[in-house]
């Protein structure tokens, strides 16, 4: 067989040098290729992670026993000796850089799997990457970046092992990485307004569907995607079915995926009320809050600490008296309040102001006498506060403390304003309040936890109202919650407000809790999990919009925004996609055809979105942990593997 | 036997007395219910009876409080534990049977009477730790009726007119004790198809055509069995009485998992411009009867959403009308549903279970030693301990989480056939 020259270039001898020669026959097989090429280098190193890459063809060249003439190699083929993995800049959703070893050789399905590998993010056939937007301000700020370094990172391919604390093993190597875990395992703190505001708003729907047409091709590799070294990229979630959040596991993915929810409402790219932004607007303060200020409490057990310290006060009282009737005397002995308060019933259509009483509370009731000589009296009132609602009304600028109550009676609602002298009288008979609310007393181990809330919102608008008081590192604007749409509505008290009514239904949530109520609510949105693509149907001159949810497919009017049609998929008998004019074509039960070409975005998005759907709705329960990749394929992939 | 006439609809909650309030239950239950308080009866009880009720006169509280061992079983434990003293489990379980004391001593109890379909009515006593369930099972057994999931344990307002059937996750106590004394309201026991048509029919909510079994399995799965609540898709017109007017205004309302919201005028539906009318945290949604006469309503067709201590007209209770009956069962079940969530979806489940159920092994089921309803107290303070300390285990059980990842299907299963291969090909080796 003739002998002919095969020019390689090879990347570690630099980019000028000129590509190494060397002499070949038809049926050498790669290896032996690869084994000649790293000879005449000289060089001394690991080479396993090495293999050649077919230049115009866009292909490597994977498989060491075909043969040149098996993959049609001939001598004017330009063929590069490369390494497979590379570092990569991935973006994470909370925003965090980091630089890891990516394979630039396996489909982009199986690189996102080993990126969220060492993150110990479950799950990964879930996200996927993307390509961020280009822009000009990008090289800016390219510099300013700071980026953290995960390639040396040391770890197993098997099942990631964790310590108690849910960290993997592989991050409790130093302390660096120990710091690097605790960013991605802990929400970051609430963005600055002005980086709310600096960041694109999509304002329709064709907006929000541009950053669909970066995904990656999932079936394609970095290198056949024209992805360099070094390169920035984006992981996301990209199929919003998430299977099986523990909040135990998943402290990477649960506090990725809020962070992703949380951009995703601040910058309206999921439509909500205002009531549910200011919900939304407090969860977020009070995640913000609590996992500053204690991440390592990762779950709550506030219960079983009750019951403890209850059982351990019990233990005392039953080893020092036997008398049983002592024991319910002091259990049952509840804490009160009395105080000199003002009250105004704004209900009668008077003018007389506040006036002064003698209160008390007690369980969940407050009563109030003419002073406090007569509170051994029978009461003026007595008035049960559970189930009523507690507004407040405070400004701290003008030392206005004033709890507003609405207090449901049979005959309709009593409306009763409280006014406090001072702060903490203020803040001890609101949280009162609330508690009482809820039915709980003030006997109850959430009281001192309410009161400082209570506090450190008014601490919060000491610092929002005082404009000329210089910002400290604590103080926390309310225009970091919610999307600028409000900004320009509110100002910031009236803003901090509303904020402050929603939180107190959710103040005392756990951190875990929080967070899991912030993925219900926005996932409870009518458009969560709709992605949107700019379509044209077939027989339609004008461009539509294809909404993909994880069951259904929704054909979405672009001028009126209003859903024309929806497909589930559980009605869809096959789909088919004529790559060489890029239409999808679907056929549902009862003969239902629908075509479309895209717009926006290649078809083998569209293609692989909806496929990916489908795959999603095949992870049975059984074979909950291995990932069927070769369904994937089949499902997304459009075309037969093409790597040789 | 006073007050007992069948036209007499007073319930007796809030009686003063309890031997009063005992001489009005006329019925066959009375006895059961005699011999279960009798033996609860005693002076010093009374005595801190009388000194509660002048607090809180509902309160039929059983309270062994200050009475050392007052029930044999308790006797029983507490004499096991005394047999082996010094030792850290006894020591752990007389905390527990102290801490039970305690529980047991402030549990509210009632006496209620529940009106049948042939109105006759049974006499009850419920406690506040007793859900509508099992007072529902409770009685299935006294009637002998074929445990259909439609029975329902309905409310009646006849002041306001309206309506409302208790779900099943509910205590019943909790609705009760929101009643005035004098109050004319009722519970009656009877077949409510409605209670779980959503569940029944779920397509109807959907507007959707197709009527298969097996679609309708998929469309519960997806909505009810997820990890999130998927509340209905629903808007449409609907009138609301206006604040202390006569009038009705037309509006376009939505329902978000959120609340109930209307499209302002001049506006779109877009989500940021939605006006909020209500949000279901302090809302129980009723169905009100002949609405038309008694607020001018343009149909008979409303639905009522009200605070649940409200009892009379106030400016306070929202009044909304449907075009039709569909209409008012759609948006009634779906606020059930936002309301509610999955919680109403794990009612219809069990209540299906219930159905299936033949009345002979019932008995045998654990709901019937949990049941703390029973006439005998022998039973109930080792059961209610059991449901204790099994109480904490499952506490403790919820915050580690489960080993395999179960309970948890948000999709359909994959039905339908696999997509043929794309027709046309690209320039690939």
């Amino acid at each position: 067989m003739a002998a002919w020259d095969l020019s390689v270039t090879v990347e570690e001898l630099g980019p000028e040098a000129p590509p190494v020669k060397v002499t070949v026959t038809s049926d050498l097989h790669m290896g032996g290729v690869i084994l000649r090429i790293v000879e005449k280098t000289q060089i001394k190193m690991d080479w396993s992670d090495h293999a050649l890459w077919w230049e115009q063809k866009q292909q490597w060249l994977l498989k060491p026993s075909w043969t040149l003439d098996k993959c049609g190699i001939h001598a004017d083929a330009r063929l590069t000796l490369i390494a497979q993995r590379k570092p990569l800049r991935i973006i994470l959703p909370n925003g965090l850089n980091l630089r890891l070893r990516a394979c630039f050789s396996t489909p982009v399905f199986q690189t996102t799997i080993a990126v969220c590998h060492p993150l110990n993010i479950r799950h990964p056939e879930e996200l996927s990457l993307l390509r961020p937007v280009e822009g000009t301000k990008n090289k800016k700020e390219c510099s300013e970046e700071e980026v953290h370094d995960l390639t040396k990172l040391q770890y197993t391919s098997g099942p990631v092992l964790t310590l108690a604390n849910g960290m993997p093993v592989h991050f409790a190597a130093s302390p660096d990485t120990e710091a690097m875990y605790k960013m991605l395992s802990v929400s970051s703190p609430a963005p600055a307004p002005e980086a709310i505001s600096k960041r694109c708003h999509p304002t329709g729907l064709v907006d929000k569907a541009q950053p669909q047409s970066r995904w990656l091709d999932s079936s394609r590799c970095l290198m056949q995607q024209g992805v360099q070294e070094n390169d920035k990229l984006l992981l996301c979630f990209k199929y919003y079915c998430f299977r099986n959040l523990v909040p135990k596991y998943d402290a990477v993915r649960l506090t990725q995926l809020y962070e992703q929810a949380r951009w995703a409402i601040l910058l309206e790219d999921i439509d909500c009320t205002e009531e549910e932004m200011m919900l939304f607007g407090a969860l977020q303060y009070h995640i913000d809050k609590v996992s500053q200020s204690e991440p390592q409490l990762r779950s709550s057990c506030t219960a079983m600490d009750d019951l403890d310290s209850a059982l351990q006060l019990l233990e005392v009282k039953m080893e020092t008296k036997s008398n049983t009737e002592d024991i319910m005397e002091t259990m049952t002995v509840a804490p009160e309040l009395h105080d000199y308060l003002k009250m105004l019933r704004p209900k009668r259509f008077t003018l007389k102001g506040y006036k002064q009483f003698w209160f008390t509370f007690k369980d969940t009731s407050i009563s109030y006498y003419k002073s406090k000589e007569e509170s051994l009296k029978e009461p003026i009132q007595q008035m049960n506060l559970k189930g009523c609602e507690v507004s407040p009304d405070v400004r701290v600028s003008s030392q206005n403390f004033c709890i507003k109550l609405l207090i449901p009676e049979p005959d309709g609602m009593n409306e009763v304003y409280l006014r406090c002298a001072n702060e903490l009288q203020y803040s001890n008979w609101m949280a009162a309040c609330r508690l009482a609310s809820k039915g709980k007393t003030l006997a109850d181990s959430s009281f001192s936890s309410e009161v400082q809330n209570i506090q450190s919102f008014l601490a919060m608008q000491r610092t929002s109202s005082g404009t000329n008081i210089t910002r400290t590192d604590e103080s926390i604007n309310p225009q970091s919650f919610v999307s600028t749409r409000y900004h320009k509505k509110y100002r910031d008290k009236q803003l901090m407000a509303r904020i402050l009514d929603a939180y107190q239904n959710v103040a005392h949530l756990s951190l875990t809790d929080a967070l899991d109520k912030f993925l219900q609510i926005w996932q409870a949105l009518p458009d969560f999990g709709v992605s949107y693509f700019v379509v044209r149907f077939k027989g339609c001159r004008k461009d539509e919009i294809l909404g993909i949810a994880n069951n259904r497919l929704l054909r979405i009017d672009l001028s009126t925004k209003e859903i024309v049609k929806t497909w589930r998929y559980n009605t869809m008998r096959q789909w088919n996609v004529n790559w060489d004019i890029q239409q999808v074509a679907i056929e549902f039960n009862g003969n239902v055809n629908i075509a479309f070409n895209c717009v926006t975005a290649t078809c083998k998005i569209v293609h692989e979105y909806i496929g990916g759907y489908i795959f999603m709705s095949t992870r049975s329960r059984e074979q909950s942990d291995t990932l069927n990749q070769e369904l994937f394929y089949k499902l997304t992939d459009g075309r037969h593997l093409a790597t040789i | 036997m006073v007050a007992g006439s069948q036209t007499e609809i007073n319930l007796s909650i809030g009686f003063t007395d309890l031997n009063e309030s005992l001489n009005e239950l006329e019925d066959n239950d009375l006895d059961a219910l005699m011999a279960a308080l009798g033996s609860e009866l005693d002076a010093t009880e009374e005595k801190l009876r009388l000194n509660r009720l002048a607090g809180d006169q509902r309160r039929v509280s059983d309270s062994s409080r200050g009475q050392p061992l007052a029930t044999p079983p308790t006797d029983h434990t507490e004499g096991e534990a005394t047999l082996c003293p010094g030792e850290a489990e006894t020591k752990a379980d007389k905390i527990r049977i102290a801490l039970e004391k305690l529980k047991e001593a402030t549990i509210k109890k009632l006496v209620v009477r529940v009106w049948m379909v042939d109105g006759s009515n049974k006499t009850l006593m419920v406690d506040e730790k007793q859900t509508v369930r099992e007072v529902l099972d409770n009685l299935f057994e006294k009637t002998h009726c074929d445990r259909s999931q439609d029975w329902c344990l309905c409310e009646t307002n006849p002041e306001l007119q309206i309506e409302r059937g208790f779900e099943d996750h509910e205590y019943l106590v909790e609705p009760l004790s929101a009643w005035t004394r004098d109050s004319k309201n009722q519970i009656h026991f009877l077949l409510k198809p409605q209670k779980y048509a959503l569940f029944k029919d779920p397509q109807e909510r959907q507007f959707l055509s197709e009527t298969k079994q097996k679609d309708k399995d998929i469309l519960l799965r997806e909505n009810f069995e997820g990890p999130s609540l998927k509340v209905p898709n629903l808007e449409g017109p609907l009138y609301v009485k206006e604040d202390g007017k006569k009038t009705w205004k037309r509006r376009y309302f939505l329902l978000r998992a959120s609340g109930i919201y209307y499209v302002p005028k001049g506006k779109t539906k877009s989500s940021t411009d939605l006006v909020c009318f209500l949000q279901f945290d302090k809302v129980n949604v009723h169905t009100a009867l002949d609405y038309r006469q008694k607020y001018k309503a343009p149909t008979d067709y409303c639905f009522v959403l009200k605070h649940p201590c409200i009892q009379k007209e106030s400016a306070y209770i929202r009044f909304v009308c449907c075009e039709d009956e569909h209409c008012l069962s759609l948006w009634v079940n779906s606020i059930r549903v936002a309301k509610y969530g999955t919680r109403l979806y794990k009612s219809y489940q069990t209540a299906v279970r219930r159905a299936l159920v033949p009345s002979s092994t019932l008995c045998l089921t654990p709901q019937s030693v949990s049941r703390p309803s029973t006439p005998s107290t022998t039973h109930k303070a080792p059961a209610t301990a059991n449901s204790y300390s099994h109480h904490s285990e499952q506490k403790q059980l919820a915050t580690a989480p489960p080993a395999v990842e179960e309970d948890y299907l948000s999709e359909p299963p994959p039905d339908f056939i696999p997509p043929s291969p794309p027709g046309g090909r690209r320039n690939v080796v």
